[in-house]
């Protein structure tokens, strides 16, 4: 039997990565009730495996001179091909020196120059080395610190609960239902919701993403009503592990590492003379695919991140984690040897449209880090903001949502209809005797958009791959879960994020078609210029009664003028 | 291959077999996953980041715990296991390692939930019980407290853990008292003790007969860790400080 208790809180955040567990915090400061619900232990979250770095203008690096915010500014900026709104940025930039001294000071443990201060590192699109480090774990130092931080105070922790949908009630968020994963019950939770959830890579087959980023929130924000914003552009991240593409920091070319083809060559003195290797992600992933499509790559599948030179000391010290990942999983050490590398799916861009104070348009509704669009990141993301991003507006999203907390009680009756609506959906899945794996689906999912959406996009394709997103839509309905286990029942689990998941890809593929040009991480084989004139603006998609919608709205721009991208 | 999978479920457990195809550079992990995509739905195992950093699939696998994601099944297979850990009680339990086939059971001295998950509870309350944040009462930082890459460096030992638990399920002293608070708990707690951050007096909180003092050096812990977190030469060196202080106070 399902208890029909209602578990009630001011704040419901949901998703306990750095963005969750930030936000929480503020919110427990601001003096609220605060809950953190979470599909996974917090640090279980994908941002523990946040490698390179945060990006901070503290200018610590020995005999370089001072740094600015408005330098990390316009690189982010450029680095997003003008597409960011530049009040977000200017935001990003200005509050990251006091957010990574303040992490500094709930205990994570920075690398060090040899002065004591933090150490900086170089990083893609930047012009000074502006990237803070804990060696190359730096996610896993901040997500450890921000949760033993939370351990303080009073939040209140649901671990393994899976968020099946948000309560709307008269036009506003109210709370959520959420699956026990762990008992099969179906639980209601009251309080203005902060949606945490991180990226939806899972989309892709190769990813450098945790198996759970899969979008949960882009879904459950669109469901009710919020705009998702941007959604078509995907980072790839240049450098992961052939094969299993587990991420091999951008840091290895901050601290000097080469990309070679199959003759040796660093072939990226033809695409980005200047920059090199440490050309912003967007463009070194795309002379990656150029160069293996040209037959230079080795076994026509990858390039090697050579790290040979740099010696064994520095790669113990500074890249520890990346070598024992390529010791790990590929047999290689990088020592002796250079990294089999290729370009995979890493960051999602867009996702839960919000202004500068992470509010969705509807009201009791938040979003902030990699699962919303503020947009501080644009086309392309520069590496060492993401981190930067999750602190900065998680702060924000649970200081703006612990303003006017409402006093009155939520209508019971709106979280009864909901409850029983995902009870249906989930018998709807269980209690069929046969079907349509949803393994299956998911497989041709990934495999779909890796290969109509993927590095290069093209308009026939990509409308070809928009109908066989539609087709597993439908396949969907016969989708079936054998096992009537109520404990752990991963597949159903699964199924539930694959419904997220065929929505997200419909969302993205619609933004990818409209978007008639070239711009960061969206690139076109059909129209390689960017078209500032038509498409210097937001893809901004909403629910209506046909289905997904799209529209645009504007670019907030600032000081810096748009111009042409060069490195 | 084939796989011998531990499974419960309410009062029920058993060991299934399974028939996995084998491709090059399979994990644990994997094998697992094409159980519960293709062969049996209701398998269940914690899984998040499959790149060893986030700690959710420790398990005991061919009687070693260790973590599924980065455990390949070529050696285990072949019989080239290089894992190489002290016996303990908990290893005489359930079925042998037959050959040509993985052995996987959930970690030991946790309760188990369904299959390969564990009630992860005790492990955790012991963790929270060493006060593991920085005690620091400064607002609006100016700037960072000065470290040298050394302290850095000797702190990063520690840091590194991932509390996955391994070394929890690998302690033979756990494994016969489960009130030991056990290696990672006491790591956690020797990161803060070093910290020079930190001003904490910090060894005082497990200065007691199921802290310090319980362990007994057979090192397993380190030799199972996935990050070679050393929580074996935490305890030493925090029981030679408090024996001196001890020997301090009594001149």
């Amino acid at each position: 039997m399902e208890k029909e208790m209602l578990n009630e809180h001011e704040i419901l955040v949901i998703g306990g990565g750095l963005t969750g567990l930030r936000a929480a915090l503020e919110a427990l400061r601001s003096g609220r009730d605060v809950a953190v619900i979470s599909k996974v232990h917090p640090l279980r979250s994908h941002s523990v495996a946040a490698q390179g770095g945060i990006n901070a203008a503290l200018g610590n690096t020995p005999d370089r001179g001072e740094d600015h915010w408005e330098d990390h500014a316009f690189d982010t900026v450029k680095g997003s091909d003008y597409l960011a709104d530049q009040d977000a940025v200017e935001i990003l930039c200005k509050k990251a020196p006091e957010a990574v001294l303040e992490l500094e000071h709930m205990g994570t443990v920075f690398s060090r120059f040899e002065n004591g201060k933090i150490a900086q590192r170089p990083f893609g699109g930047a012009g000074f080395p502006r990237t803070c480090y804990a060696a190359d774990r730096t996610g896993h130092n901040l997500l450890h610190t921000l949760y033993e931080q939370s351990l303080l105070g009073k939040i209140k922790f649901y671990d393994e609960y899976f968020v099946t949908s948000l309560i709307e009630d008269d036009g506003k968020c109210a709370g959520c239902i959420a699956l026990n994963i762990r008992e099969g019950t179906l639980q209601a939770f009251s309080g203005k919701v902060i949606l945490a959830t991180g990226g939806f890579g899972r989309i892709y087959n190769r990813s450098t993403n945790a198996l759970i980023n899969t979008g949960d929130g882009a879904f459950l924000a669109y469901d009710i009503g919020a705009a998702l914003e941007d959604m078509e552009f995907i980072q790839f991240h240049p450098t992961t592990l052939f094969d299993s593409n587990i991420l091999m920091t951008e840091g290895a070319r901050g601290e000097g590492g080469y990309l070679r083809d199959s003759e040796g060559e660093r072939f990226m003195k033809d695409y980005a003379p200047e920059a090199m290797e440490l050309a912003p992600r967007d463009i070194v992933a795309r002379a990656i695919m150029t160069v293996v499509n040209k037959g230079r790559g080795i076994e026509d599948e990858y390039v090697h991140l050579d790290l040979t030179h740099l010696g064994a000391e520095k790669i113990k010290e500074r890249l520890p984690g990346i070598r024992q990942i390529a010791l790990d999983f590929a047999g290689v050490d990088p020592i002796e040897e250079p990294i089999p590398v290729q370009p995979g799916q890493h960051y999602s861009m867009g996702g839960i449209s919000v202004n500068t104070d992470c509010e969705t348009e509807v009201p009791g509704l938040y979003a902030a880090g990699e699962c919303a669009c503020v947009s501080t990141h644009g086309a392309n993301r520069l590496g060492g903001n993401s981190l930067l991003e999750t602190v900065v507006f998680g702060k924000i999203a649970g200081k703006k949502a612990s303003e006017e907390v409402r006093g009155q009680k939520a209508d019971k009756s709106s979280f009864s209809a909901a409850r029983e609506k995902d009870r249906n959906l989930i018998n709807s899945i269980t209690e069929k005797k046969q079907g349509i794996l949803y393994s299956d689906v998911l497989k041709e999912l990934r495999e779909t958009m890796f290969q109509h959406f993927g590095v290069f996009r093209e308009g026939e394709e990509m409308r070809e791959g928009l109908n066989k997103i539609k087709l597993l839509k439908e396949k969907f309905a016969g989708v079936y879960v054998e096992s009537d286990s109520k404990k752990f029942n991963q597949a159903l689990i699964r199924t539930l994020e694959l419904r997220n998941m065929l929505l997200i890809s419909e969302v993205l593929a619609l933004g990818a078609i409209a978007r008639e040009e070239s711009r960061g991480s969206h690139y076109r084989t059909d129209f390689k210029e960017r078209r500032d004139e038509k498409y210097l603006k937001h893809t901004v998609v909403k629910k209506e009664e046909a289905g997904p919608e799209l529209e645009y709205s504007t670019v907030n721009l600032g000081r810096f003028e748009v111009k042409e991208r060069e490195y | 291959m084939k796989l011998n999978i531990f499974r419960y479920e309410g009062d029920e457990s058993y060991y299934d077999e399974f028939e996995v195809p084998q491709e090059p550079g399979q994990t644990v992990l994997d094998s697992l996953f094409y159980i519960q995509e293709n062969l049996d739905d209701s398998l269940s195992f914690r899984y998040s980041c499959r790149g060893a950093v986030c700690g959710s699939c420790a398990m005991l696998i061919n009687k070693v715990p260790r973590l599924a994601c980065r455990t390949q099944v070529k050696p285990l297979l072949e019989g080239q296991d290089e894992a190489k850990i002290k016996h303990y009680l908990a290893l005489e339990r359930g079925e042998k390692i037959k050959e040509k086939s993985v052995l996987v059971e959930p970690l030991p001295h946790l309760p188990v939930v369904k299959d390969l998950i564990v009630d992860e509870d005790k492990f955790f309350e012991y963790y929270r019980e060493m006060k593991p944040f920085l005690q620091t009462d400064a607002e609006a930082p100016e700037k960072e407290y000065e470290m040298s890459p050394a302290e850095v460096r000797e702190l990063e030992e520690y840091t590194n853990c991932i509390l996955c638990a391994a070394c929890f399920g690998a302690c033979p002293v756990d494994g016969e008292n489960l009130n030991f608070r056990g290696p990672a708990a006491l790591a956690k707690l020797y990161r803060f003790h070093i910290d020079p951050r930190d001003d904490e007096a910090r060894l005082k909180l497990a200065d007691y007969e199921y802290g310090w003092w319980a362990c007994d050096f057979h090192t397993n812990c380190q030799k199972v860790c996935p990050k070679r977190v050393p929580p074996n030469i935490a305890i030493g060196k925090a029981r030679a400080e408090l024996q001196q202080d001890d020997n301090q106070q009594e001149n």
